[in-house]
């Protein structure tokens, strides 16, 4: 981008192809050229260190506060840089601190910090008029002699920034302020290093001379006058002046040089020469200019790359009359403009949340699972239906895993039994008859983690048996609580089943077979518990007819406890049936029913409709139920996976997490958990071809008959009832039979 | 065996150890003392020239071997492509009103013809960005042991993100890193500074400075515990610890 607004420039390489250099210059190559004999400074590049803005943020919160007036600040460069860093003027943490050390070696620099309360303010200001007052000052400390005393003012630098803070944006513009002469700077004798000007004798003496100098003064000496012979090298402070030149024959000034281009002096420079011209200016013709840089690399000290040269002063127009002045920084973009910086990701609270939430979960692909798939954990959409005890403790094992899409689904307030068992709540929550648990949930993730996206809807699911039909307004309310529900089943790829009655987990069942949507189910007994995920239906595209007919077949035989195996059931000698049975074949919760959901709720006492199970038995499903859900993501069938089983146990793991089984059944008692598989069953009365398909052709007309009538309804569309009559019989059979025994 | 954890006493003994070594070979190590506290931390900052590779950590293992030498055109760096973001939208948003009242003088001159001269030499960006390294070496109360604290920032003073920080490491070496035992890198709050740091995870510190400790006491020999495990785990994060600390005193 710069490269095709510069066209016109040219560039030099130095010896190291890192550092390239371009001439600012609008004139054409060959007048450039012509130029060379002119001297060229290398301006400050302005360096921020995070601290700086850490700090900058306490200053403005907590002393500056609306106050806008100029604060003191302090910065600093250095001469001591590998060949192919820019010029530097670094300000850090402790920039604030204008009495504090500076780093060891580094030349400090006073500037005048200008923060605006407002971008406004930012923008109006009179940068010209900033500079100029700048400029004045070095001019007037030129004059009366100051700088000599205290050269450090002559290389100042203004500061304007805008803090906002509540996007962390930071606006700033660094202005190195430089007095200028009305012509060009004349080289005499071209810049050559020292090791070609000097003697390795002259150059040891300098060393030692200017480590005299800086032991005497407090600190880094940024200008001084130097005088040398054969065998000898004097270096005195600025003020010594005419005590150190007698005749002004011949002129040598250091400046402690932050550049390290080998044909062109730092910034600072430029005000020295100001001064020279302004106080000696009529005596002097030429000056020699040391460009003093000291590096140390790898423990050994080099000075042999500083740069001298010869230049002819100009004459200043009018000693009286402030000279111009440049200096404000140019933006990345190599235009006159402010910079900005966006400093949210390291300085916005809940941004650092979110990666170091990140990057926790990333340690554990870095170091110990490095295939882990963490974006398809991370970016799943999971709705959870239930936010009580198992809801609670599957939104935290999500948070756990970085999943930032978690809705709730619950219609229940929260009362005051549930805190102790149910994390997201708190006693608070439940004053003033209880606050809704699906709203409730939202604002406790939102206080752990404020990176999650969460919803919750205060809205009972519709259930068998349940009848919807005491008036119009229910009837209509049961259909838009289905049309909420498949709505928000559309829009998210897991499901959790997680409600405390078998019958509400019917319709979700439902539509999440229709859809093909993942779902993962838990329930608990006192301590016992499932989780479970319902098998994947195929598509109904890639569904071929054969492969229909091999799933009933199966399903069949599995459902009269046939003991031959049948259809594409795979017979490895010695695995049961119910070995390596793929995602879509695999039993939803109510397969293994042989009784339609109805009302469970009733002729309950109160004890069995609350959750009375181990209180640590949630924690352990939900967990279990996040955990599946995960292991499920990372195997590249996804809910298509052929279940493992409890004998997978010592075979190689389908997925880098391990298995992936159907049901995880635990019994607390034990300490045991099992993990059987089992086939769909072709009269499911939620996910068999019947029941879906009378629901995908009839939609709520076909609940509603559901909700309203008694299990016979949907044992007799699904065969059951049938199934019933001959199991009786069979049952009569075996009682006779052991009767007669 | 007792010697192998660090006590505050002999941190600050080390460090002080550390300091003058660093001192005498111009190195930049200095002490921050913690206000109110006799806490306080070793600092050292530095500047690379460097090219990011934007790609993710875990790509790196499969594709470093494709990469020819060092710095071959690995183009789109994020970071780079941000900075390009941000200062687009000064230049849309605010740059005209704010790029209008000043004008870029040494140039102004050039057009007004005054004398034809420009007085700027400038770095040219190119397509490797200066990054600015911070480290912090801390001491850990609960492991007993140093921490190494760092971030990195561009000069504008924006903090690199992990990613951007391993994409700045020779890919050659990030091969080493992924397999060595010192990279449990995480994002913390500095203990001292309270602000977002990166830090080498000492969990493991312990283990592999035993041995070390132990041969040097079996052969009598000092050990400075805090320069031998800088020198083990600063390299890691682009920190390199000159072989005369041990070689030249």
């Amino acid at each position: 981008m710069s490269h095709d607004q510069h066209h016109q420039e040219v560039r030099i390489y130095e010896q190291s192809a890192a550092s390239k250099i371009v001439m600012a210059s609008n004139t054409s190559g060959t007048e450039s050229a012509a130029a060379e004999l002119k001297l060229q400074f290398a301006p400050f590049s302005s360096a921020l260190e995070a601290g700086f803005w850490h700090q900058l943020t306490q200053k403005k919160l907590n002393d500056y506060r609306l106050d806008e007036s100029p604060k003191c600040i302090k910065g600093y460069y250095y001469n001591g840089d590998p060949v192919g860093l820019p010029t530097r003027l670094t300000l850090e943490y402790s920039a604030f601190d204008v009495d504090g050390p500076t780093p060891a070696r580094c030349c400090p620099a006073v500037g005048t910090l200008y923060n605006t309360n407002t971008l406004d303010a930012f923008k109006a200001t009179d940068k010209k008029a900033l500079l100029e007052k700048e400029a004045k000052e070095i001019w007037d400390a030129i004059q009366s002699g100051a700088a000599l005393k205290d050269p450090s003012v002559l290389c100042r630098f203004i500061l304007l920034t805008f803090a906002d803070l509540k996007k962390y944006h930071f606006y700033y513009w660094f202005c190195f302020p430089a007095l200028c002469f009305l012509e060009g700077i004349k080289i005499v004798q071209q810049p050559s290093v020292l090791d070609q000007a000097l003697s390795a004798k002259q150059i040891s003496a300098l060393q030692e001379a200017y480590d005299g100098l800086f032991k005497k003064g407090t600190g880094v000496v940024p200008y001084f006058l130097m005088k040398y012979t054969d065998d000898t090298v004097h270096l005195a402070p600025l003020g010594d002046w005419d005590t150190f030149f007698t005749d002004n024959k011949k002129v040598t000034v250091g400046v402690y040089d932050p550049c390290t281009l080998s044909q062109h002096p730092g910034w600072p420079l430029r005000n020295l020469l100001v001064l020279l011209a302004n106080r000696w200016g009529s005596k002097l013709d030429t000056v020699e200019v040391l460009c003093f840089r000291d590096r140390t690399l790898q423990g050994s000290r080099s000075i042999q790359h500083s740069v001298i040269f010869q230049v002819k002063l100009p004459n200043l127009s009018d000693s009286s009359v402030c000279p111009k002045s440049v200096g404000w920084e140019k933006n990345s973009k190599g235009a006159m403009g402010p910079r900005m910086v966006n400093l949210s990701e390291c300085m916005d609270p809940k941004r650092l949340a979110e990666s170091s939430v990140d990057l926790n979960l990333k340690l554990m692909r870095w170091r110990l699972v490095p295939s882990l798939d963490l974006d398809k954990v991370v970016n799943t959409k999971c709705l959870l239906l239930g936010a009580g005890t198992l809801g609670c403790n599957v939104a935290r094992t999500l948070m756990g895993w970085g999943v930032r899409h978690i809705t709730f689904v619950d219609n229940a307030k929260i009362s005051y039994s549930n805190p102790v068992r149910q994390p997201l709540y708190e006693f608070e929550d439940c004053l003033g008859g209880g606050k809704s648990k699906a709203t409730a949930a939202v604002d406790r993730l939102t206080k752990i983690f404020p990176g999650v996206i969460s919803e919750g809807y205060n809205m009972s699911i519709p259930m068998p048996g349940h009848p919807v039909n005491f008036s119009q307004a229910t009837l209509s309310q049961a259909q838009r609580d289905v049309e909420q529900l498949e709505k928000l089943i559309s829009e998210h790829d897991v499901v959790f089943l997680l409600m405390d009655t078998r019958e509400s987990r019917w319709l979700p069942t439902v539509i999440a077979a229709s859809k093909r949507k993942l779902v993962v189910n838990a329930a608990l007994g006192f301590d016992t518990f499932v989780v479970m995920r319902h098998g994947l239906k195929k598509s109904p595209i890639s569904e071929s007819p054969s492969g229909g007919a091999e799933s009933s077949a199966s399903c069949s035989s599995a459902s009269s406890s046939s003991s031959t195996p049948a259809g594409s059931a795979p017979s490895i000698p010695g695995s049961s049936l119910f070995s390596n049975i793929p995602g879509h074949k695999l039993g939803c919760y109510f397969c293994n029913d042989v009784v339609a959901p109805g009302d469970s709720t009733r002729d309950r006492t109160l004890d069995q409709q609350c959750t009375v199970s181990r209180p640590g038995l949630a924690m352990i499903a939900g967990a279990l139920a996040v955990e599946m859900m995960v292991s499920i993501l990372q195997h590249c069938e996804g809910g298509y996976a052929v279940a493992s089983s409890s004998d997978d146990r010592m075979n190689e793991p389908p997925t880098s997490l391990g298995l992936v089984p159907h049901q995880i059944r635990g019994f607390l008692s034990r300490f045991d958990n099992v993990l059987p598989a089992s086939l769909a069953f072709d009269k499911c009365t939620a996910c068999s071809p019947i029941v879906l398909d009378h629901y995908e052709r009839e939609g709520f007309d076909f609940l509603s008959k559901v909700f309203n009538s008694s299990h016979s309804f949907l044992e007799d569309l699904t065969g059951l009832t049938l199934l019933h009559q001959e199991t009786q019989a069979a049952e009569i059979w075996d009682m006779s039979d052991d009767e007669s025994i | 065996m007792s010697s192998c954890v660090l006590d505050k006493e002999t941190f600050r003994h080390c460090c002080q150890l550390l300091l003058q070594l660093s001192e005498q070979l111009g190195d930049c190590w200095c002490w921050v003392p913690v206000q109110d506290s006799q806490d306080g931390y070793l600092r050292k900052t530095a500047l690379r020239l460097v090219t990011i590779d934007s790609r993710p950590f875990g790509d790196q293992a499969e594709s470093s071997s494709e990469l020819g030498p060092h710095n071959s055109c690995l183009s789109g760096p994020d970071v780079q492509q941000n900075d390009q973001d941000q200062s687009a939208l000064i230049g849309s948003a605010n740059g005209d009103i704010i790029r209008g009242d000043i004008e870029d003088q040494d140039n102004k001159d050039n057009r007004d013809g005054d004398d034809g001269e420009d007085r700027i030499c400038r770095m040219c960006e190119g397509s490797s960005q200066v990054l600015q390294y911070e480290y912090h070496i801390l001491f850990s109360c609960s492991y007993r042991a140093p921490v190494l604290y760092f971030r990195v920032c561009t000069l504008e003073g924006r903090s690199l993100s992990l990613e951007e920080v391993w994409g700045s490491i020779h890919p050659n070496f990030r091969l080493c890193l992924q397999t060595s035992p010192f990279t449990m890198v995480t994002q913390q709050e500095h203990p001292l500074l309270g602000q977002a740091f990166f830090m080498l995870h000492p969990c493991r510190t312990e283990d592999f400075m035993r041995p070390l400790l132990q041969a040097a006491q079996d052969q009598n020999r000092p050990v400075n515990y805090v320069l031998t495990w800088l020198s083990m785990v600063g390299p890691v994060v682009g920190l390199d610890v000159s072989l005369k600390y041990s070689t030249q005193f």
